[in-house]
């Protein structure tokens, strides 16, 4: 059994908020590069460059974003396990992150890597964004649920 | 007028009272700021890393500063009503929070920033293509930028933080489940 106790983490005062601000951080870097594709597709922004482009230049950013975001999460869950793993509002986010990262690295990819523009990138693009602000909304309200 | 009493009188605006009163108005403004920081502040990570050289290097300067300049500004007045929906919610609580006034101490150095370097770095970009260098000014501006918004992280993160001094805060706050913060 897991006990919040023996956590190393919760030795320290300043190690939680340290790694909620990596959190956050990771999240503008993971999300804000992931919107700037996004927001291309959807004729916006960095509209003189071709989506392929902005989402091969900006790919090694959104893996940054995502290392800070899935080695600080982790690490913040494991402060208060129980707490988590019963908080609604968290296992919707876990959900929801999954089908995120599982989208954006298939469809996503490919509409972003392909030439092809129209009704079907800027579809896919208003997905992304939803999933990825539903999932910001997710980790806010486990603090209120 | 001092600055307390028109934080007082501010959050007992019928307004303010009603977005404290409801359980999920304020979770709510704070998770759009903080989805607006997520939306619109790899923005200015992405100028920011070009102007210093280490992202979009192969796009010009002038493309993405020029290109993204609107968006920027159109996500700073989204997360700026967030946060001010917020603090007029809880007017008084903020004034007394250390880490809310550093944050907008950080806020103002941002202005100045803004008026810094906006002439001669962000208003210059397309020179910065013609001679095939970035000059040490724009990357000194860009590095700023980044210190200064992570300070903003930090300090925005810092304020849920510090337990209100509750014998001097007039508007009942309501009873939140789990701990402050995420």
């Amino acid at each position: 059994m897991f006990l919040a106790e023996a956590n190393p983490l919760n030795a320290s005062e300043l190690i939680f908020p340290t790694l909620e601000v990596i959190h956050i951080a990771g999240f503008a870097v993971l999300v804000g590069t992931i919107a700037i594709v996004d927001f291309r597709l959807l004729g916006l922004g960095l509209r003189r460059q071709k989506p392929a482009e902005v989402a091969r230049d900006l790919g090694p950013w959104t893996l940054i974003g995502l290392t800070m975001v899935l080695l600080s999460g982790p690490l913040m869950f494991s402060s208060d396990p129980d707490m988590y793993y019963l908080n609604r509002s968290f296992q919707v986010k876990m959900a929801l992150l999954l089908v995120a990262i599982v989208f954006h690295y298939t469809i996503h990819r490919k509409v972003s890597l392909s030439e092809a523009a129209g009704f079907g990138s800027k579809a896919v693009a208003c997905i992304s964004l939803a999933l990825w602000v539903s999932i910001v909304f997710g980790g806010i309200f486990i603090a209120f649920v | 007028m001092s600055i307390l009493s028109f934080c007082q009188w501010l959050q007992f605006t019928g307004f303010f009272t009603a977005i404290r009163g409801s359980w999920y108005v304020y979770p709510a403004i704070m998770s759009t700021h903080l989805a607006g920081i997520a939306l619109f502040g790899g923005m200015i990570l992405a100028v920011d890393l070009r102007l210093l050289g280490v992202a979009l290097r192969k796009r010009p300067v002038a493309d993405v500063v020029n290109q993204l300049r609107v968006l920027k500004r159109i996500g700073f007045i989204l997360v700026a009503t967030c946060g001010i929906l917020m603090f007029g919610s809880k007017a008084e609580e903020y004034y007394y929070n250390a880490f809310f006034r550093t944050k907008m101490v950080v806020l103002s150095l941002i202005f100045v920033h803004a008026l810094v370097f906006r002439g001669s770095v962000y208003r210059r970009a397309a020179e910065f293509d013609n001679t095939g260098r970035i000059p040490g000014r724009a990357k000194l501006a860009a590095a700023l930028s980044l210190l200064l918004w992570t300070c903003m992280i930090i300090a925005g993160r810092g304020i849920g933080y510090i337990e209100p001094p509750l014998e001097k805060i007039h508007a009942m706050i309501p009873p939140v489940r789990g701990a402050a913060g995420f």
